[in-house]
């Protein structure tokens, strides 16, 4: 019967599937570690032995029909495990175990899944089908749990790569005195916070920001939602040509118009002042809300303009009772993206408003970090304090960003 | 009276193409006129061109023989029905119905309570009552169907265009909405143009039927006379192979 044929061929237990991709994530991992070891400029011959030991394993998985690749594969295994132990005694820290625990517990599991009964039996001997159809099911129970657990094993790892400078800067707004060294929470002090946000700099410095910020937000949006839109449904002459030019400015590194952009705003006497970066940050933001908002009215459905022409009303309506409403989402990415571009921004800001009391808070930050001295205490805490905002915008707008991302959703 | 007019109206796209070409055709005060036709053959785009969604390259339309070429179509006294309802997503199905009633000008202009009872004696007539507070997303698609026809009369347009408005239902929904519009169409006797490829309902609807091909009117007349009498190979071609079409399945369903 060619069903049970097809059955025998493709069951394996539940541990090989996951063991072959566990393997492969493990050596995806390890190379990195690799990597890593090769720039600190360690001794990296263990690394290397055991990651080719571990892809030799995960093509000598046991496949049902050969059964020495059982014994091959249980003795590579062992290997890997080996040289794991092996690295870590030679040198054991901290670091150490973790790195070679990505060798240690990979062999240990393949070892101990490849020795139980399940697999053995499997490799051993022509299963009747009535044993598949429970070895089916068995896979159909456990992979899902198998699966999650895998999935969090990895991300609780990028988890924790991501978190540990946050952590890091954490602690040392807290730690007293300047230093960056010291362990994590070995003393707590909130010195730092209370000298930045006592002293008047920061607040001129927040305002400052704030300011241009939500200026630029404001005098971004008016300008692309109305462009975004005329793009989006009108044809006039030269449309075509002034979408790419648009992508064209963006291609050019921002550097390079730092110098005409200096000799205007001095011609126009706006250096040291807010709208001055007000403008140049709306303009620069512009060609990608613009694209951003284009590619939002493009999935408003045209029908449901010519409803409201045949209801009576005007362009100007149309755009304002039906299409407004409608892209609030797309609109909401959009200003949180030209808000954010223009509370990040250095360069420009550095070199227009040279005044310190016209600093925004990334110049300002920078301007704490003196020839002299380094306070990383005060930055890391004033580090902290300037994203909060971005930090709350991003929670509050959360559920709009989410429907904005997923542009197109919307439908009639 | 009111009836609609066209007069050697020509489409013409700005690559050269003509969608519709010196077309003739009258639609009579309180009709039910169905434009039919293979698809591609302009009969949506004389539809369009009545409504002013798009400009007349030659020739003049007229309703009760005023010109209306170069009126706005809010101003054209017209419900429009479209394929894919096109309600408004963001508002509820009460505004829905009201938006139009809310932008009336000059003489035909409502008091708030007119357009409160005109909206409650529409969504009774179109069985809606329950539904005014909910957004389209939450209704099914027969009753957006209801909600588009009731967007589209609430105005008490002069000319009613439907514009394929059963495409989107499935068998039995379109067969009840058919039912319903014809019903409508004699309770509120308003001139309608239709535009379908569908001839059952051609058939079942129309009080005349204008069949097109390649923007040019083929036969007006009732619909019985164009099946008894067709006018040339085409027509009798585009209806008589449909019936055979009809005939066929049905003999091979019932031989089994």
């Amino acid at each position: 019967m060619s069903g049970e044929r097809t059955m025998r061929d493709w069951y394996a237990p539940l541990e090989i599937y996951t063991l072959s991709s566990w393997l492969r994530v493990a050596v995806v991992v390890n190379i990195c570690l690799l990597l890593f070891d090769y720039l600190k400029s360690d001794g990296y011959e263990y690394s290397l032995a055991g990651i080719a030991l571990m892809i030799t394993l995960v093509y000598s998985l046991p496949d049902g029909s050969i059964s020495w690749r059982r014994d091959v594969s249980l003795a590579l295994s062992g290997a890997v495990m080996l040289v794991g132990i092996l690295s870590v005694l030679k040198e054991p820290a901290g670091f150490v175990i973790w790195m070679e625990s990505w060798l240690i517990v990979p062999g240990a599991i393949s070892l101990y899944w490849i020795s139980s009964p399940h697999v053995s039996r499997w490799n051993r001997e022509q299963m009747e089908l009535s044993k598949i159809e429970k070895g089916l099911a068995r896979n159909a129970e456990h992979s899902a749990s198998y699966q999650r657990i895998g999935k969090h094993v990895i991300l609780a790892h990028f988890a924790f790569i991501v978190l540990l400078p946050v952590i890091w800067i954490i602690d040392i707004s807290l730690s007293p005195g300047n230093a960056l060294g010291g362990s994590l929470g070995d003393s707590f002090t909130t010195e730092h916070y209370s000298k930045i946000l006592g002293g008047d700099q920061f607040w001129v410095w927040m305002t400052n920001s704030l300011i241009v910020s939500i200026g630029t937000t404001i005098a971004g949006l008016a300008l692309a939602v109305p462009a975004a839109y005329a793009f989006s449904r009108f044809k006039f002459s030269g449309r075509d040509p002034a979408m790419f030019s648009f992508l064209l400015v963006q291609m050019f590194p921002g550097i390079i118009i730092l110098v005409p952009y200096f000799m205007v705003m001095k011609t126009l006497g706006l250096l040291n002042s807010h709208l001055g970066l007000i403008l140049a940050y709306s303009v620069t933001a512009l060609p990608l809300c613009v694209w951003m908002l284009k590619g939002f009215f493009d999935t408003v459905p045209r029908e449901l303009e010519e409803a409201a022409l045949l209801d009576g009303c005007s362009r100007f309506e149309i755009f304002a009772k039906i299409i407004l409403p409608l892209s609030l989402p797309a609109i909401a990415v959009t200003a949180l993206f030209s808000f954010l571009a223009a509370w990040n921004e250095f360069l420009l800001a550095l070199t227009f408003n040279t005044s310190n009391d016209m600093y925004t808070l990334p110049v300002g930050l920078a301007s704490m970090i003196s020839s002299t001295g380094q306070s990383w205490g005060d930055f890391a805490a004033a580090s902290l304090l300037v994203s909060l905002p971005v930090v709350i915008l991003f929670i509050l707008f959360q559920k709009f960003l989410i429907e904005g991302l997923s542009a197109g959703g919307v439908k009639g | 009276m009111v009836s609609v007019r066209y007069e050697k109206v020509t489409k013409r796209y700005d690559d050269g193409t003509e969608a519709v070409k010196e077309l003739d055709l009258e639609v009579a005060d309180g009709e039910f006129l169905v434009l039919l036709g293979p698809s591609g053959c302009g009969k949506s785009t004389t539809l369009r061109m009545l409504a002013g969604l798009e400009d007349i390259s030659e020739g003049e339309i007229k309703i009760d023989e005023a010109r209306i070429n170069d009126l706005p179509p809010g101003a054209r006294g017209l419900g429009m029905v479209f394929q894919s309802y096109a309600l408004y997503p963001h508002m509820n199905i009460e505004n829905n119905l009201s938006f139009g009633l809310k932008r009336m000008k000059g003489e035909e202009k409502l008091s708030a309570e007119e357009i409160k009872s005109r909206v409650d004696e529409m969504a009774r007539m179109l069985g809606l009552s329950d539904e005014l507070a909910k957004r389209p997303k939450e209704l099914s698609g027969g009753q957006r169907q209801r909600v588009a026809l009731g967007r589209a009369l609430i105005k008490r347009p002069k000319v009613l265009l439907m514009d394929e408005p059963l495409s989107n239902l499935d068998a039995e929904l379109r067969h009840q909405m058919r039912g319903e519009i014809r019903r409508l169409h004699e309770e509120l006797g308003c001139t309608t143009i239709y535009v379908t490829h569908d001839q059952i309902e051609a058939m079942t609807l129309a009080d005349r039927i204008a069949i097109l091909d390649k923007g040019e009117l083929q036969q007006h007349c009732p619909p019985m006379e164009a099946y008894n009498n067709p006018a040339n190979d085409f027509v009798k071609g585009f209806l008589v192979k449909h019936l055979n079409d009809i005939k066929e399945t049905a003999d091979t369903l019932f031989k089994s």
